[in-house]
């Protein structure tokens, strides 16, 4: 059983000061394993902050991301499952599934995490799975104004994973799940 | 290194009853076997020597329809039994052997020890702490259910949050297996059932428990780790030692999920230590492989007697520790007054700077292994409880190394009783039994 905390677009401090007080007071160090981050933080106090959540923080670089040194893709195995992250600017069209499904091949994995939309989607294709966290803090995105702030905690167990999904809307913290499994075992590297 | 202790006049004063006085040659037998018993293995297969193989045979075939003696042979330790031990073998195995057993004179022969060699130690342990009952025909039946009791148990209590959100998924009539195997599309949200999700931090939550849980989870797995360490049974790399670890953790986390108010304290391991040990030796398969089971009931059984020693509220109350450890120190005033005023008065040695661990690990860090799986045959035995023999137990641990003890001052004295020297335990049990209030049955 692990638990990863998928977030990203906080765009803090340019577009949003921080994250929603109802997200933040969930969110408490201790519990969650891993923390893989899309991009657009934009500044270290927040790289910092979820540091403090979580020592294992995996981040991709975000267009605005003062911190240039991070990578523009990564992956990183937990459990049976191959994750990958991207912020997701890079792909285009923005958003568009059948484009993010080619990058899902190339990185070879079960599980594309990106973001960039400020929308929260969940995809399925033969590849594999799509996870848009949205954004943590509901900032405006380049296509909107209209965003709910989000974020999503994976709960990894053997072959199946259950996808939390947190959402603000109207002021109230709900919460919806998504599960899947896997059929095929990863070979170990 | 065995200390031959000499045994003082004034306990073989003829105003004492039962037994007759330890002669000197079956001290020094009994000092050479505990020498070699003193590996930390169970009773190794030796070579049976030519003296001990008739006698115990005979032992063996005499009670119809023992339940376990026949495959000891190998269990044999190095030195025959002595006449008195091997009479007390024979009057065990006859014991046993009833339709129902006499739990009175059982105990009445457990009580100077159980043999090693006749491998019923399990069976007798199980018998006094009241797992089985007297009637040996309910034994299958019993076990059988408290195993089934025991492995569900475990599977109710602990299970993580993952485990039981799938089951609730299940049982409630969302099945959504056949739509998952959509090639493509959007995957449907589903609402969370009853609330729950990791990030709770509702009170009934079962993540929120799970955490909150986890501390505790983490103080069970340091101390099972730390939990002898020399030996192979409990420490090491192997599997064995792995498979025995995670047997002592899961009875600890059952026990403290399912006694939130004393939960677990530092030490527990420490008890739970030689029961799992001795049931995990059964020289019955069945029974070693079922040693999980067995030992979380007997560990409660054994706890429930000592739980007010590990409540801390409790410490200062009439039932708590340190009224235990005074009424040591009136015991010793009562049948010891110089060694007494010496070591309270005079030398200002405070009972609870050496009797707090004396006493509610019962003993288990002042002896080696195999000592203290003796002592706790006549702690579990003896009529009166546990708690009244283990303060007889440390009175007489008090009283036999006294010449050492008025010969020194409070640090001398705090050394020697932190670091209990080794010696005769069949000596210091019978100097115990002296110490009675009243004469024994």
């Amino acid at each position: 059983m692990v638990l990863v905390l998928a977030l990203g677009d906080l765009h803090i401090p340019h577009r949003a000061p921080d994250l929603p007080a109802k997200f933040k007071s969930m969110l408490v160090p201790g519990k969650i394993q891993h923390i893989i981050c899309t991009g657009n933080l934009c500044i270290k106090e927040v790289h910092d902050y979820l540091k403090t959540l979580c020592p294992d923080l995996h981040i991709t670089r975000g267009e605005y991301d003062e911190e240039t040194r991070y990578p523009e893709t990564k992956t990183l195995t937990i459990g049976q499952f191959k994750l990958g992250l991207c912020h997701g600017h890079q792909v285009i069209p923005w958003g568009d599934l059948d484009s993010l499904a080619m990058l899902q091949r190339q990185l070879d994995v079960d599980i594309l995490v990106t973001g960039h939309t400020h929308q929260f989607t969940a995809y399925k294709h033969e590849g594999g799975v799509v996870i848009n966290p949205g954004s943590a803090t509901g900032a405006y995105s380049s296509i909107t104004y209209d965003v709910n702030p989000s974020f999503v905690l994976m709960d990894i167990d053997g072959l199946r994973v259950v996808v939390y999904v947190y959402e603000l809307i109207d002021g109230e913290v709900k919460v919806d799940k998504i599960d899947f499994k896997k059929t095929t075992t990863t070979t170990a590297h | 290194m065995m200390v031959k202790k000499r045994v003082p006049d004034w306990l073989n004063s003829s105003l004492w009853s039962s037994a007759p006085p330890p002669d000197d040659e079956r001290l020094l037998r009994y000092a050479s076997k505990y020498a070699d018993a003193d590996r930390d293995e169970p009773p190794a297969p030796v070579a049976p020597v030519a003296a001990a193989a008739p006698p115990p045979v005979v032992a063996r075939e005499e009670p119809a329809g023992a339940a376990r003696a026949g495959n000891d042979e190998e269990n044999g330790s190095a030195e025959g039994p002595s006449g008195e031990e091997f009479a007390r073998q024979v009057q065990l195995l006859a014991e046993l052997s009833k339709k129902v057993v006499n739990v009175r004179e059982l105990r009445r022969i457990a009580s100077p020890g159980i043999p090693d060699s006749t491998g019923v130690r399990p069976t007798v342990w199980k018998l006094l702490l009241g797992y089985l009952p007297p009637d040996r025909g309910l034994w299958p039946s019993e076990l059988v259910k408290k195993r089934s009791q025991y492995k569900n148990l475990k599977s109710e209590v602990l299970i993580h949050p993952s485990e039981i959100t799938r089951r609730l998924d299940k049982s409630t009539s969302c099945d959504n297996d056949e739509s998952k195997f959509q090639r493509r599309g959007i995957l449907k949200r589903s609402e969370i059932t009853h609330g729950e999700h990791p990030l709770s931090l509702g009170k009934s939550s079962i993540w929120n428990q799970f955490f909150q849980d986890a501390e505790i989870i983490e103080q069970i797995d340091r101390d099972v780790k730390r939990t002898h360490p020399d030996m192979d049974f409990f420490s090491g790399d192997s599997a064995y030692a792995k498979s025995n670890q995670d047997a002592l953790r899961n009875i600890l986390m059952l026990f403290a999920k399912l006694n939130p108010g004393i939960r677990y304290v530092q030490g527990m391991n420490e008890i739970l230590a030689p029961l799992f040990f001795v049931f995990r030796n059964d020289p019955d398969g069945e029974n070693a492989a079922a040693a999980e089971a067995d030992t979380f009931f007997c560990f409660v059984e054994l706890l429930s007697g000592l739980r007010d020693n590990f409540c801390q509220q409790l410490d200062n109350s009439v039932v708590g520790i340190r009224s235990t450890i005074a009424r040591l120190s009136q015991l010793l005033k009562e049948h010891d007054e110089e060694l007494w005023r010496h070591l309270e008065v005079t030398t200002k040695v405070n009972p609870q700077f050496y009797a707090f661990r004396w006493i509610t690990l019962l003993l288990t860090q002042e002896f080696s292994f195999t000592d203290i799986l003796r002592i706790w045959d006549t702690l579990l035995s003896d009529p009166e409880g546990p708690q009244e023999t283990l303060l007889r137990i440390c009175c007489a641990m008090l009283i036999l190394v006294r010449r050492r003890l008025l010969a020194g001052d409070f640090t001398a004295n705090l050394k020697l009783l932190q670091h209990y020297p080794s010696i005769n335990i069949s000596h210091l049990l019978y100097v115990a039994n002296k110490l009675r209030s009243k004469p024994s049955g």
